[in-house]
């Protein structure tokens, strides 16, 4: 291949590229979307998906994975719509400061981590965490939990966990051991991390994609702020569809005060929370983000690809070979968090006493392992890819019913079969497989 | 300008413009996700300078916007530092990924990104836009030898990293 030849042939490939219709579509919506934020308001906010944390050794690093999984997939990016002007005007200070802090307080209320007693689906864990942006060096989240299982009965414990942006990696640090675990992201998934990852500008265009109302005028520790409410399920899909957010910003300086969350992820768990106390414009320095000097590797391990069709299948197989054929009842997180605990405990994961860094990293790669199906689908939910997955009613031995599929083109779906086999078939024929005529 | 007027004026210049804006950034990201966030950042670009997007001028301005966008867009993908990681550029180590078009065109999309500023404009409007130097010089504000420099040296740089990574592979 002759590069030389090639270059102008595939500039002039791109030009001659049509704009699909769904991507006419996209633009269209944007735009509008844009246009009538013109004529409202301003918005903004940030994320922030509680870390959850157990008293054993074991889900102390199941939590560092689940953190992985719910920071990666509990807010849709980019995917489709959106804009605001005086939303602009927010996002335009936003990208203008290099470095902030905030803090933040959570409650969650019910079980959410593998392997926890029926008896313990009523405690309650508070987290209060602070958090530090920089464009420059990635982002440091500090947070202590305290786990209450009764009145009598409480634990606390106190994390580190460094999104590092240029080394693709995030780290979390256990100070009671003087340990660290590595997570490795690909660029895609790095990519991702950044947009979402407690970033106040990928929240103001979140918010400007949802349907939202405007609350007015309000003072909050002497400031005058302007509030928007948005409680359309798309902000959270698919981790939460009952959520009630609340942004407060700044009348004067057009950047964010406060932000309140009411998020009910299932009728198991549910997550109240309060963003605050910003303050913009901090001075940091790149030893702010360094693993401090004492602490040592515990386990190193690579986030399965957002479109990592392979490891997915891996996954599932992995899972079905564990619970005699049976797959994950369903692609939400709730699910894959709860059903993986359950495989992994199985697997003897919690006879593990004193996990060495051999045990660690053996169970932190199987932990990502079995969060790959749960990426994977939640991209291609952001991606509007009509998926859709059976894993409530198709087993293994459902050799040629569809467990799970997904849009590749404007008429051809790809399909994983109950056996794991996978292809692409037409719409036509997706209807009559996903609806085999009766006996 | 009033603020009314400013909106009544940005949804005449939208409406005039989606479809050619629609068409130079799926071109120049030919992902959606990447479009979506680009497009974003173009609504907002056309917003700041609206004003400005009603004369002679309008479509040169759109294209400035357009790029602008298309960059940021890629940057907070690939990375603040503008640098794009070399795992991404690099062609595939395998043989028969590196043949695939498609890959190629990925990358050259990429390597547009870091093109100086008139020089993408120029291989945008020469290729992507079917463009004669003539319109390519009117909208860079520059001579028809100017353009047709702008985009021979934007080639030159293109196929100058297509070159290094080939050798990397061979």
């Amino acid at each position: 291949m002759n590069p030389d030849v090639n270059l102008e042939e595939i500039l002039k490939r791109i030009g001659s590229e049509d704009v699909p219709a769904d991507v006419h579509q996209i633009a269209k919506e944007t735009s509008e979307s844009f246009g009538k934020t013109l004529m409202q308001t301003r918005q903004q906010k940030h994320p922030i998906l509680g870390e959850h944390i157990m008293k054993s050794k074991i889900t102390k690093l199941a939590a560092a994975a689940v953190i992985v999984v719910a920071v990666l997939a509990g807010l849709p990016f980019l995917g489709r719509n959106s804009s605001g002007v005086v939303l602009a005007d927010v996002l335009e200070r936003i990208e203008q400061i290099q470095a902030f802090m905030y803090r933040t307080k959570m409650t969650m209320t019910g079980a959410m981590m593998p392997g926890m007693p029926k008896e313990m689906e009523g405690m309650v864990t508070t987290s209060e965490g602070m958090v530090t942006v920089s464009n420059k060096y990635g982002v440091k989240v500090e947070t202590t939990t305290v786990l209450k299982l009764s009145q009598e009965d409480q634990k606390e414990m106190t994390q580190q966990m460094y999104f590092l942006p240029d080394q693709k990696a995030m780290i979390s640090l256990m100070p009671d051991q003087k340990k660290y675990i590595r997570i490795e992201y690909d660029d895609e998934m790095l990519a991702n991390m950044k947009k979402q990852n407690n970033d106040p500008r990928e929240m103001v265009k979140q918010i400007m994609r949802c349907e939202y109302t405007e609350l007015g005028r309000s003072v909050i520790d002497g400031i005058e702020v302007e509030g928007f409410e948005t409680t359309d399920p798309s902000f959270m899909a698919p981790m939460a569809k009952d959520i009630k957010m609340r942004l407060w910003v700044d009348v004067e300086n057009r950047l964010p005060v406060r932000q309140e969350l009411d998020i009910k992820v299932n009728e198991q768990m549910q997550m109240q929370g309060v963003v605050y106390d910003y303050q913009w414009d901090i001075q940091v320095d790149a030893s702010d983000f360094e693993i401090p000097p004492d602490y040592t590797l515990l386990a190193e391990v690579e986030v399965p690809g957002m479109r990592d069709e392979g490891k997915t299948v891996q996954a599932l197989r992995a899972f079905a070979e564990i619970t005699d054929g049976r797959y994950p009842s369903s692609m939400t997180m709730m699910a894959i968090v709860q059903e993986s605990g359950k495989v992994l405990k199985s697997m003897g994961i919690d006879k593990i006493k004193d996990p060495n860094q051999e045990e660690t990293q053996k169970l932190m790669n199987k932990m990502m392992l079995l969060q790959a199906p749960y990426i994977f689908y939640t991209q291609l939910v952001q991606e509007n890819k009509d998926p859709a997955y059976y894993g409530d009613r198709v087993k293994a031995e459902d050799a040629d019913a569809v467990l799970m599929r997904w849009k590749v083109s404007d008429d051809q779906y790809r399909v994983i079969y109950g056996d794991l086999t996978a292809e692409n078939v037409s719409a036509e024929q997706l209807a009559q497989l996903e609806n085999p005529p009766s006996q | 300008m009033k603020y009314s007027e400013r909106v009544d004026m940005f949804k005449h210049v939208k409406e005039r413009y989606i479809e050619f804006l629609s068409s130079v950034l799926w071109k120049l990201t030919g992902d959606r996700e990447l479009f979506t966030e680009a497009f974003q950042y173009a609504m907002l670009g056309m917003w700041r300078h609206v004003e400005k997007l009603n004369g002679k001028k309008a479509r040169a301005y759109i294209y400035r916007i357009a790029l602008t966008a298309n960059s940021t867009a890629w940057r907070n993908r690939i990375g603040r530092d503008g640098q794009i990681s070399e795992d991404r550029i690099s062609i595939q180590k395998e043989p028969q990924k590196a043949a695939d078009d498609s890959e190629l065109a990925h990358k050259v999309r990429q390597a547009i990104v870091e093109l100086p500023a008139r020089q993408s404009r120029a291989v945008v409007m020469r290729y992507f836009e079917q463009q004669n130097y003539g319109d390519i010089a009117e909208k860079l504000g520059c001579s028809e030898a100017g353009a047709r420099s702008h985009v021979s040296k934007a080639l030159a740089t293109l196929k100058s990293k297509l070159v290094t990574l080939r050798k990397g592979v061979e």
